[in-house]
């Protein structure tokens, strides 16, 4: 047996322990019963769109607490530094973020840092300073300190889009064990599967948790003029002109007669 | 009442649309320009992303071109051997605007150059405007006749052409040097160009008055159609829905705007014209310098 051999079966032993170990985990988590539902199975973008409300609702331990985190398709990000020359506001520095989450909101049932230790929040990307944000490019010469500054400011960009919870929303805990929560997705959301965690916790550590996906997407004629936009592209800008052609070819008819 | 937009991704007001392409309508039958130069910035304003609201505007200048050009096609006032000549320029303009476009949005500067193209051009015309028109008030009252055009270096310039309908024998290359700079400004900044145009046809190609709206009119339905379809093509940023709600306020907006034009005098609106391209330069300019409130901006791209 070769030394790489032996480095892989060390290694291999203890990963499919952990998979085990979670495994058993999610199904005695289940045992316990987290029921996790959502009013709507899917966000649906069309015409009328204007955002789009959602209830999770689900069963817990009474003894419990729980916070909600709903995670959109992750993108590489890039941002930048506005910095003045001769001045005027030119983009400068960019530095490119990693699989940023497009979508992040956040609701518990009671303060997270009271809930769950830094570590853990760390570890589970639960709050808006624990994003887990990667630097994907930077300039070389680029401080940490900088680049802090950077994640600062592609969080408030985000927050002020309505895209990223600002102040995280409240879970109401009705009863024994119900609980409820409203999720907003603004008219700016982006398409795709949302991830939807709901963490169950007892003394300061997770005891179970959920996972279920969402599917934000265009319908109806959004979805048709969208997709035929991408893959005609020249099709459509072709169509587009001949739109305008026969509209301006009709003003200028209706005009003719009037004037 | 909402709608959201199927390319721009964002959800707007329908009467807001139909009132903007029905005020900017109106100023364009007024003064008898594109009104470009007003609706790409307002589109941008009312949070339309920059690429869509260039390109879009693209699209719906093209329907007002064609019903402007056919008003003017009627009364023989389009010189189609000076408008293909323009259009050579044109397309090759804006092929190449388009294609620098692309590249500066890689680069994360396509937003300044786009308001720095506005501020500049804007400025000048507006100044150049303002300045003329106020002369020819003064002239008009003291009654001097305006000066004969000079000859001079661009009279010398080799391919010469004659062009009848404007009653020119000039070089090629000047409308197809003009052409290719308005091709370029129509698919960076989302105008037709008209008013970088009909100011270069009259005072550097001398052109009668009359022929040179209906000729840059031609030139620009071509010019605007090829920046809607490479726009399309290259960042899917037309949005068809958004072109036809500004094309229906627009059209309506413009037959009244070309009555209440046929009542006021023609040096007075051009002035009228000067001071509001003027104000637009300094609210962009303005944009440009004050220090804005976030420095951090999110880029394009990303993946989407």
């Amino acid at each position: 047996m070769t030394l790489s051999h032996r480095l892989l079966k060390l290694t291999a032993v203890p990963l499919l322990a952990l998979v085990v170990a979670g495994f058993l985990s999610t199904s005695s988590a289940q045992a316990k019963g987290l029921d996790v539902d959502l009013s709507k199975p899917d966000v649906r973008l069309d015409v009328s769109f204007k955002g789009s409300e959602l209830l999770l609702f689900g069963a817990r331990d009474s003894q419990s607490d729980i916070i909600v985190v709903v995670r959109g398709p992750n993108k590489d990000t890039p941002v930048r530094l506005k910095e003045r020359i001769a001045g005027i506001w030119v983009s400068g520095n960019e530095v490119v973020f990693e699989g940023v989450p497009s979508y992040y909101a956040v609701a518990s049932s009671r303060q997270i840092d009271e809930l769950l230790s830094p570590e853990i929040l760390s570890q589970e990307k639960i709050g808006l300073g624990q994003l887990g944000l990667r630097v994907k490019s930077a300039p070389a010469t680029m401080a940490p300190a900088q680049l802090d500054n950077f994640k600062a400011g592609l969080v408030r960009n985000l927050v002020a889009e309505n895209l990223y919870t600002g102040e995280p929303g409240k879970i109401d805990l009705v009863g024994k064990q119900l609980f409820r929560t409203d999720l907003w997705f603004p008219a700016n959301v982006h398409v795709g599967t949302y991830v939807v965690d709901t963490y169950m916790v007892t003394n300061g550590n997770i005891t179970t948790r959920n996972s279920t996906q969402l599917s934000v997407h265009k319908v109806g004629i959004e979805a048709e003029i969208f997709s035929f936009a991408r893959e005609n592209a020249l099709l459509y800008g072709l169509l587009a002109i001949l739109i305008a052609g026969v509209a301006g070819w009709i003003a200028n008819a209706v005009f003719r007669k009037r004037g | 009442m909402q709608i959201y937009l199927p390319i721009a991704e964002v959800s707007v007001n329908i009467f807001l649309i139909l009132g903007m392409g029905g005020g900017v309508g109106f100023l364009s039958g007024l003064f008898g320009v594109g009104g470009g130069f007003l609706m790409t910035p307002l589109l941008i304003f009312i949070g339309i992303p920059p690429a869509v609201a260039v390109a879009t505007e693209a699209n719906q200048i093209v329907a007002s071109s064609i019903s402007g050009v056919l008003a003017h096609w009627k009364r023989g006032n389009v010189d189609i051997r000076m408008g293909v000549m323009l259009l050579i320029g044109g397309v090759i303009g804006s092929t190449l605007g388009v294609w620098l476009f692309t590249f500066l949005k890689t680069l994360g500067q396509i937003d300044l150059v786009i308001k720095l193209s506005y501020v500049v051009f804007l400025g000048v015309i507006g100044s150049l405007m303002f300045i003329e028109s106020l002369n020819a008030l003064r002239r008009s009252k003291r009654a001097i006749p305006p000066k004969r055009r000079q000859h001079n270096f661009l009279h010398a310039l080799p391919f010469k052409m004659r062009f009848r309908r404007s009653k020119l024998y000039v070089s090629a290359i000047l409308p197809v040097a003009i052409g290719v700079v308005v091709g370029v400004l129509s698919a960076i900044m989302g105008v037709g160009g008209g008013f970088v145009m009909v100011p270069a046809m009259i005072y550097l190609l001398g052109m009668p008055t009359a022929v040179v709206v209906g000729t840059s009119l031609f030139q620009i339905i071509f010019v605007t159609a090829n920046v809607t379809v490479l726009q399309a093509v290259n960042n899917f940023a037309v949005d068809v829905v958004l072109a036809v709600l500004l094309l229906f306020g627009a059209v309506i907006g413009a037959q009244f705007g070309a009555r209440a034009g046929a009542k006021l005098n023609g040096e007075q609106l051009r002035i009228l014209l000067a001071v509001m391209v003027i104000g637009v330069c300094v609210k962009i300019a303005l944009d440009l310098t004050l220090t804005p409130d976030e420095l951090y901006t999110i880029g394009a791209g990303g993946g989407e």
